[in-house]
């Protein structure tokens, strides 16, 4: 039996930044909000029908149920919420949890979303939980949080293929450049590549500028099925390709430092999927915690060959005039990473991009575009391609969809 | 009686100058002492015990699971209530039901256990280890902390062997306030009665001396050295000369080793090659024991204690942890004392696994075969401690768990790196994260040999957590 298609329809986000006044709560809704409002067609709330949402928890401060304390919030009374939780991949897979349950037939209209508090706690209060998604026992315990693992990656990298700090340097400039055109941003400024060589080490190799920063903000995307998909919008983003992959939590415990083969696994089902190849590919975002791991996906999602993404980000490929933008709304490194969020967030950049309302940094009439979330250092990676389909005609469908809101969306 | 068949021993890498504390303070009031070893904020009197008595038991022809007895001795260990001998008998491999015993609560603690030793071995014809390890602390304006060095010493003793211990005597007197440290308490500290601390020193040792029956007339003799002058003026009651004393002096180069003084002088006699060795304590209460070797040929050993890795008196209040907080409060990710205990087979002897199905090893040992896949139970392999690196960084500050903050704050940036250790067969190798020490963290590079060492992990509810780390090869 076919499965039906799944749409995204609309997706939307809060800033991601510090935000002293604002609650994980307040946040969500604003991303909530944004995701209706970016609805071409408008959307109601009551067409929700399932609700995944991506948080850690960092903090503590809704462990258990953190689903519906948001869901509920905004007036998704009743639905069955589901809280998804792959770390930095959390939202990532929440998308593939609402596309699952519409391609299923169990949902026709499915909310993917994510939050993440992480900068109103002191700093050392904050260290507790950064890399809390490592390998606690022996990982953490040899003083590593993420910015070490991923040096040790950046290190094997180097030593293996001749990386420099200055390619490490690169992919902050190029990532800044697209953030400051992105008014949600966290650093929305452009920096140097001698601002990005002279910071100070975090660990070495990588120093401030090869760090995603900590943030607060949520994101939320909008997944319908093909039989309701005409209600909402007359151009359809269709979910083309869909990826996951897991992997053991802790690098040493890879037969390979210098990839992650979850995200290789994820490609591959992505792509087949699809039935595309990285060279039909309009843009991508990819998650670049760290410029290593911005380098390591070019060569993962098979953007270039392995032990090349060095050059290729000199090639300047992957800037925004490039043949591949890669990180058009600023990436983890500019925009910001709100852990949970992150996932469905960089589905926002490609909505964005795909119904050409991107503003300064719109990619030249996309049609597809991939998102790439990973969790950790790579225990879980999650691939979605998005294509935009041809303009449908705006006659109304027969799907699933309560009267009313037929009358208020042609009215 | 007994006798010596191997020495080990050990002094921390970083080296301090009188200089640098008569610049800091405008005199030292350690009197003799030229420079002393300083521990690293990872190490304390039970990691340096392990680091001697490893060596002792290497220079041996022993298996550490034949060790029928251990004793273990210091004036400051790390926890002031607990066996800590559970926790090192299992660093060093011993069997579970190997005799042991905690000398501590004076500086004679490590002749106390040499004393012990001697009983044990020749009540049960066995083997024992004995370690001293010890690193005073007092005040950072006091002549106890001025003169405080670190250092261990570990024998291993058999009924006989080429140094035999052929007499022994011991001498008590009650002398109140000579150096104390009440319950409770951090800093060791002393009236500093000078003529009254002197008598004490004298009295006792004089009366330990006098109490050997068998005539000797030592080469070389290991005196009690609370700094460089004390052991000269006792000359005369131990019945030796200031050469003699000279010959084994450790103090003007490591400083005072408390209860590893005697221990450690003695080791060092002993590999000089001194046919006959008079060690006597010394500890404050006050009370000596006298001990006389005589050697008959070349005893074993494995020696450590050379470095001329100096630092300023301001790395000297960090690496001690005098001028850094403590550990951050907060939560998050949280390794129970219950769940690292279990680790302790990984974390002390190095226990891989071999799987069963296919033959590869596994670290740690547990889940999956991430070769075949295979959920088996695995082959327990004990790995030598030998690898090369396969990835590193350079954690610096803002990089560290908190778990690690105040380990940093103390001793600065760390190497943390992916090493693959080897197995002792073939080639085969299986990779762990570990945490460099012992050397800055640019003396760890891709490709670079390294070896493992037990050091202090981190300490938290209270509880200190010891385990694995490495350090640049010797073999290089």
């Amino acid at each position: 039996m076919r499965m039906p298609d799944a749409y995204l329809v609309g997706a939307g986000q809060s800033d991601y930044g510090t935000f002293p006044e604002e609650s994980y709560r307040s946040l969500f809704r604003t991303a909530f909000d944004a995701a209706v409002e970016n609805v071409p067609k408008g959307f109601e709330t009551a067409d929700v029908d399932e609700a995944f949402i991506g948080t850690l928890g960092v903090g503590g401060r809704q462990l258990g149920l953190s689903g519906p304390a948001v869901t509920e919030h905004v007036g998704l009374d009743g639905v069955p919420c589901t809280r998804v939780e792959n770390a930095c991949a959390a939202s990532g897979f929440a998308t593939r949890q609402a596309v699952q349950a519409v391609k299923s037939g169990m949902a026709d209209v499915a909310l993917a979303g994510g939050f993440e508090i992480m900068t109103d706690m002191s700093s050392d209060a904050t260290k507790y939980w950064l890399g809390v998604s490592g390998e606690t026992e022996w990982e953490r315990l040899s003083g590593t949080t993420f910015s070490g693992v991923y040096a040790q990656m950046a290190s094997a990298h180097m030593e293996k293929h001749g990386t420099t700090r200055e390619q490490l340097s690169r992919v902050a400039v190029k990532n800044h450049s697209n953030g400051a055109k992105n008014p949600h941003a966290q650093l929305g400024f452009e920096c140097s590549l001698d601002d990005a060589q002279s910071a100070p080490v975090v660990a070495d190799p990588l120093n401030l500028y090869h760090c995603c920063p900590t943030s607060d903000g949520a994101a939320c995307a909008l997944i319908v099925s093909e039989d309701v998909v005409d209600e909402y919008t007359d151009v359809p983003i269709r979910v083309a390709g869909v990826g996951a992959g897991s992997d053991t939590v802790g690098l040493f415990q890879r037969d390979s430092y210098t990839g992650i083969p979850a995200s290789q696994r994820a490609a591959e089902t992505a792509y087949e999927m699809a039935d595309v190849s990285p060279a039909d590919l309009d843009f991508a975002e990819v998650h670049d915690c760290f410029a290593i791991a911005e380098l390591l996906a070019y060569e993962d999602l098979g953007f270039c060959q392995k032990g090349e993404a060095g050059q290729f980000i000199e090639s300047g490929a992957t800037e925004l005039d490039g043949d591949l933008p890669v990180n058009t709304s600023g990436g983890l490194k500019s925009k910001g990473h709100p852990i949970g969020a992150t996932g469905a967030g960089q589905v926002v950049e490609a909505f964005k991009q795909l119904s050409g309302t991107a503003g300064e940094r719109q990619v030249e009439n996309p049609t597809r575009g991939l998102t790439h979330n990973v969790g950790g250092s790579g225990g879980a990676s999650v691939i979605h391609i998005f294509e935009r389909e041809e303009q449908r005609s705006s006659s109304s469908s027969s799907g699933h969809r309560p009267q009313e809101k037929e009358t208020e969306v042609s009215a | 009686m007994a006798a010596i068949t191997a020495v080990g021993a050990y002094a921390p890498r970083f080296r301090i100058t009188a200089e640098e504390f008569a610049e800091a303070w405008g005199h030292f009031q350690a009197s003799g002492i030229s420079e002393k070893a300083v521990p690293s904020a990872d190490e304390d009197a039970l990691t340096m015990a392990y680091e001697a008595a490893t060596r002792a038991i290497e220079a041996s022809d022993f298996d550490a699971a034949e060790v029928d007895w251990l004793g273990f001795a210091s004036s400051r260990p790390p926890a002031a209530e607990e066996d800590l001998t559970a926790r090192l008998g299992a660093m060093l491999g011993l069997s579970s039901t190997t005799a042991r015993q905690t000398f501590t609560g004076s500086t004679r603690a490590g002749t106390r256990a040499l004393w012990a030793g001697m009983d044990a071995v020749e009540t049960a014809a066995g083997t024992a280890v004995i370690v001293a390890a010890d690193a005073p602390h007092g005040d950072p304006d006091d002549e106890i902390d001025h003169a405080a060095g670190a250092g261990a010493a570990a024998f291993v003793l058999e009924a006989n062997g080429p140094a035999e211990l052929v007499d022994r005597a011991e001498y008590a007197a009650p002398y109140p306030g000579t150096r104390f440290r009440n319950t409770g308490e951090d800093e060791t500290q002393g009236l500093g009665v000078t003529q009254y601390d002197r008598q004490a020193f004298t009295e006792t040792i004089g009366g330990a001396v006098s109490g050997l029956e068998v005539e000797s007339g030592p080469e070389a003799a290991a005196i009690q050295a609370p700094n460089g002058k004390l052991p000269y003026r006792a000359a005369g009651a131990a019945g030796v000369g200031t050469d003699e004393i000279q010959a084994a002096a450790t103090v003007h180069e490591l400083g005072d080793l408390g209860a590893a003084s005697v221990p450690v002088s003695l080791a060092g006699a002993l590999t000089d090659g001194y046919e006959s060795i008079l060690a006597v304590s010394h500890g404050s209460g006050a009370g000596a024991d006298a001990l006389l070797v005589t050697v008959s040929g070349d005893v074993p050993a494995k020696i450590a204690i050379e470095s001329d890795d100096a630092i300023s008196y301001a790395d000297y209040l960090r690496q001690r942890g005098i001028v850094t907080s403590g550990p951050p409060s907060g939560g998050g990710a949280y390794v129970s004392v219950p769940s690292w205990r279990r680790s302790l087979p990984q974390r002390y002897r190095l226990e891989a696994g071999r799987c069963p199905e296919c033959g590869a090893l596994a670290f740690p040992p547990e889940g999956s075969c991430d070769d075949c896949g295979a959920l088996a139970e695995y082959d327990p392999i004990e790995l030598p401690g030998e690898g090369v690196i396969e990835a590193v960084t350079t954690i610096s500050q803002g990089g560290a768990p908190p778990e690690f903050a105040a380990q940093q704050s103390q001793s600065g940036d760390y190497a943390a790196a992916i090493v693959a250790l080897e197995a002792e067969t073939d080639r085969e190798t299986v990779s762990i994260p570990a945490m460099g020490t012992d050397a800055d963290p640019s003396a760890f590079a891709v490709g670079d040999r390294v070896e493992t060492t037990i050091r202090r992990i981190y300490t938290q509810e209270g509880v200190t957590r010891y385990g694995f780390k490495i350090r640049p090869s010797d073999d290089e």
